[in-house]
């Protein structure tokens, strides 16, 4: 439908539809996406970042945040085209999600993410993964980690917000790697994240799928700490590192 | 909005709402009078039925507060129950609880509505006309507005002439002319006004006003209404009610004796010192501007039914037929600049499947569609206008992000369907106002009317988020829209967001408000005979809230 294409062209002049950045595909890659940035994509990240956000506000709007980066990679899934009826009597062409998926989020700042996927599939299982960086040497450790039983025939949305130098996600993929899920099965989802942690895994992981709000050299790493109101154990005056 | 077709019973409770700017459309459908407003007050359980009383005569002296004057002596049955109950039962129909039906044509503009202004003496039967008129027309909308609430403001000084029985009630300068004609321009271009109250023990206006709508009929009556030549310009149909001076004195009378225990003497002082002279001065000179005199007053069977047949003539010219209408209009034209689509993602299809298949049970159906309804309202505030600002971080360095322009948003769903997107806005938008509108098909007509209104008293500044979850026709939506620019909304600051639009409905609205932006995840091509969206969703309101006929539910 042409006229169609109008208005959403129309639309990107404006500057709020910029589907894929040219130059993020040239650096790192296909499989690397950034969520559709717009005005109120930007308006979240700007509150995130704020420092006098107040939690509640905080927690507010990472959660949808949250729900736009959790339905767009869900946009990554697979699919079948299939026709159904309406209560009309008209068919309509649509399309259909294949079974067998299921979510992994790191512990503790990507189990802010859960409620957001749960709010787009409601029964969908996660697994979780608790990962435990030195703080002085940002050396992450696998600590804890629990999946649904036939994790390896699954597609796995892997969440975690924040990325700085991508080794907690690095150690969790090994994880279920460990768990024989195939890299290509993986889609990451990712709030904020920083060039150097993109580029990482991208080589790391050449054939796995990620999801980003924003790439940006400085991570908001307040993140855990602000939305769960509390700090890690044994961590109080620096800032959680990922 | 589908075609649904039910009875509404407009709810019996609703004229106690207090709320001054919460209106309440099945109830002020018409305004009749004085008696009305103050049957009003008593619901409202105002102790002092005398704080706000009729229309002195003339003088403000020797009135009991706790006599009320009928509004004219020649008061049929009829016409008290009008006064109680603010519906009129004409032998086998009652005329104003229906909702307003479309005061404008198929490209959203204004239809003028026909004014009737009816001028006579004092105590002449020109409410008793009135109310014959009403009732023999079958309009479903009539508005009738009464001189007697643009009363000027006394001073302390005029306030005392009124307490001596100086003051002239009867005089042009009694009124506020200026008022009066804007109140009236305004109710002609079908916007909303608010109608004084008028004290007349305090003469001055009460703080509170009365909300009025222009509909396809207002009658204007008093005793001056010819007297200003701008406000006679703007009557369609000018009628003076011409009742024999002997009659009105006699009517005078016995109210004022009989009703308010006043004296002979007085009465008859102030006939002769004030309303006679007012009345061969101002009103009977104003005779020569009228259409139609209607000798003996509300009496007159013969007059009022010639009165009512040029009416009925008059508005068949007008005629309204929507929704057939804009059912068949812009075949195979390029799609509107305004109409802002949802990217076409796997997930928005799949999500349309699910909520299109007429086998997805209600659980799954309520599920999937609050989920496509929270991705269209994201989209839609991301329309909205954003400013460039420059933050501090925790991590130290500065970032220049957005911030929302305008912090002044507020949603209006569109009853029942649009109720369903409401959560999704609150989720998005902290504390944010809703507003609500009942739009309901006439079962006969075919055409929606307007049944409720609530909307937040300073709407005209905010930016409006106007929810529909299905546009078929647009004819709903369109006059959801005509409401809130009567109410000084903006059409720049509307955006009418849904789930669901056939393409005519896009392009009626988009051509009728080019300036409106539409806001919808996806768009089917046709429309049924039934004014369903094809291949569409079925009856959206039904399907969510599980009321559709048993044949078809599980």
């Amino acid at each position: 439908m042409g006229s169609v294409d109008t208005a959403v062209k129309k639309y990107s002049e404006n500057g709020c539809i910029e589907l894929m950045n040219d130059n993020n595909e040239e650096e790192y890659g296909q499989n690397l996406k950034i969520l559709p940035t717009n005005d109120q994509v930007n308006e979240l990240q700007t509150i995130l970042r704020d420092k006098t956000t107040t939690r509640s506000d905080f927690k507010f709007y990472a959660d949808r945040l949250i729900r736009l980066v959790i339905e767009e990679s869900l946009n990554q899934l697979p699919f079948t085209k299939c026709v159904i009826t309406t209560p009309t009597g008209a068919k309509y062409k649509g399309l259909k999600y294949q079974k067998g998926n299921c979510g992994v989020s790191i512990v503790r700042s990507g189990e802010a993410m859960e409620q957001g996927l749960r709010d787009c599939c409601r029964s969908i299982r996660i697994g979780k993964i608790l990962v435990e960086s030195n703080v002085d040497t940002h050396e992450a450790k696998v600590v804890y980690a629990k999946f649904p039983d036939d994790i390896a025939e699954r597609k796995v949305l892997l969440m975690y917000p924040i990325m700085s130098t991508g080794n907690t996600v690095i150690k969790a993929i090994a994880v279920l790697k460990e768990h024989n899920v195939s890299e290509e099965n993986i889609i990451l989802s990712n709030l904020f994240c920083t060039p150097f942690a993109a580029k990482t895994l991208v080589n790391a992981f050449p054939k796995m799928k990620i999801l980003t709000s924003e790439i940006h050299s400085v991570a908001p790493n307040h993140f855990g700490q602000k939305y769960f109101g509390c700090t890690e154990r044994g961590v109080t005056k620096k800032l959680i590192v990922d | 909005m589908a075609a649904k077709v039910q009875h509404y019973d407009p709810p019996s409770s609703a004229s106690s709402e207090s709320d001054d700017y919460e209106q309440c459309l099945e109830n002020r459908g018409i305004f009749l009078s004085d008696e009305q407003i103050e049957e009003h007050i008593r619901d409202m359980g105002t102790p002092t039925p005398s704080s706000v009383s009729s229309r002195p005569s003339s003088t403000g002296l020797q009135k009991s507060p706790y006599m009320r004057r009928e509004r004219t002596t020649s008061c049929s049955q009829s016409n008290k129950k009008t006064a109680a109950e603010s519906i009129l039962q004409s032998k086998t129909r009652t005329i104003y609880t229906a909702g307003r039906p479309p005061w404008y044509d198929s490209t959203g503009q204004q239809v003028e509505p026909f004014i009737i202004g009816i001028c006579g003496g004092s105590a002449s039967g020109k409410t008793t006309v009135a109310t014959k008129i009403i009732e023999s027309l079958d309009v479903p909308w009539v508005t009738l507005l009464s001189m007697d609430s643009f009363y000027k403001v006394l001073n302390e000084k005029q306030h005392e002439m009124a307490a001596q029985n100086e003051y002239n009630f009867d005089h042009p300068d009694a009124f506020d002319f200026q008022l009066l004609k804007s109140t009236l321009q305004r109710l002609k271009e079908g916007r909303k006004v608010e109608v004084p109250i008028y004290n007349f023990v305090t003469h001055s206006r009460e703080t509170r006003t009365k909300m009025m709508y222009g509909a396809n009929v207002i009658i204007f009556e008093g005793i001056l209404t010819f007297y200003n030549a701008e406000i006679l310009k703007m009557c369609d149909m000018k009628v003076f009610v011409d009742t024999d001076a002997d009659v009105r004195l006699a009517r005078r009378l016995k109210r004022d004796i009989s009703q308010r225990g006043r004296d002979l003497e007085g009465v008859l002082k102030q006939y002769s010192t004030m309303v006679k002279p007012a009345f061969y001065y101002y009103i009977a000179p104003s005779m020569v501007h009228a259409d139609i005199i209607v000798p003996r007053g509300g009496e007159n069977a013969v007059a009022i039914e010639l009165i009512v047949q040029h009416v009925h003539t008059q508005l068949q010219l007008r005629g309204f037929k929507l929704r057939e209408k804009l059912a068949h209009l812009y075949i195979g034209q390029p799609l509107p600049n305004s109409l802002y689509l949802l990217p076409d993602t796997p997930q928005i299809k799949g999500l349309h499947t699910f909520i299109r298949n007429k086998n997805t049970h209600r659980d799954e159906f309520i599920f999937y569609s609050k989920r496509l309804i929270r991705l269209v309202i994201e989209y839609a505030l991301s329309l909205l206008p954003f400013k460039e600002i420059t933050i501090e971080t925790p991590q130290g360095f500065l970032y220049k992000g957005k911030r929302s322009a305008t912090d002044k948003i507020c949603g209006v769903s569109i009853l029942r369907a649009g109720e369903t997107m409401e959560q999704a806005v609150r989720d998005v938008c902290k504390d944010i106002r809703i507003g609500k509108i009942l739009i309901q098909t006439n079962l006969q007509t075919g055409e929606p009317e307007l049944y409720y209104l609530r909307l937040p008293k300073d709407i005209k500044d905010y930016r409006v988020i106007l929810m529909d979850v299905t546009v078929a026709t647009g004819a709903a939506s369109m006059m959801a829209i005509r409401v809130l620019l009567d109410h000084d909304v903006i059409e720049d600051n509307i955006m009418l967001v849904s789930l669901l639009m056939a393409e005519s409905g896009v392009h009626s609205i988009a051509y009728a408000f080019p300036n409106l932006k539409i806001v919808t995840s996806a768009l089917d091509p046709e429309i049924n005979e039934k004014f369903y969206v094809l291949p569409g969703i079925g009856n959206f309101g039904d399907r969510y809230f599980g009321t559709e006929p048993s044949s078809i539910s599980d």
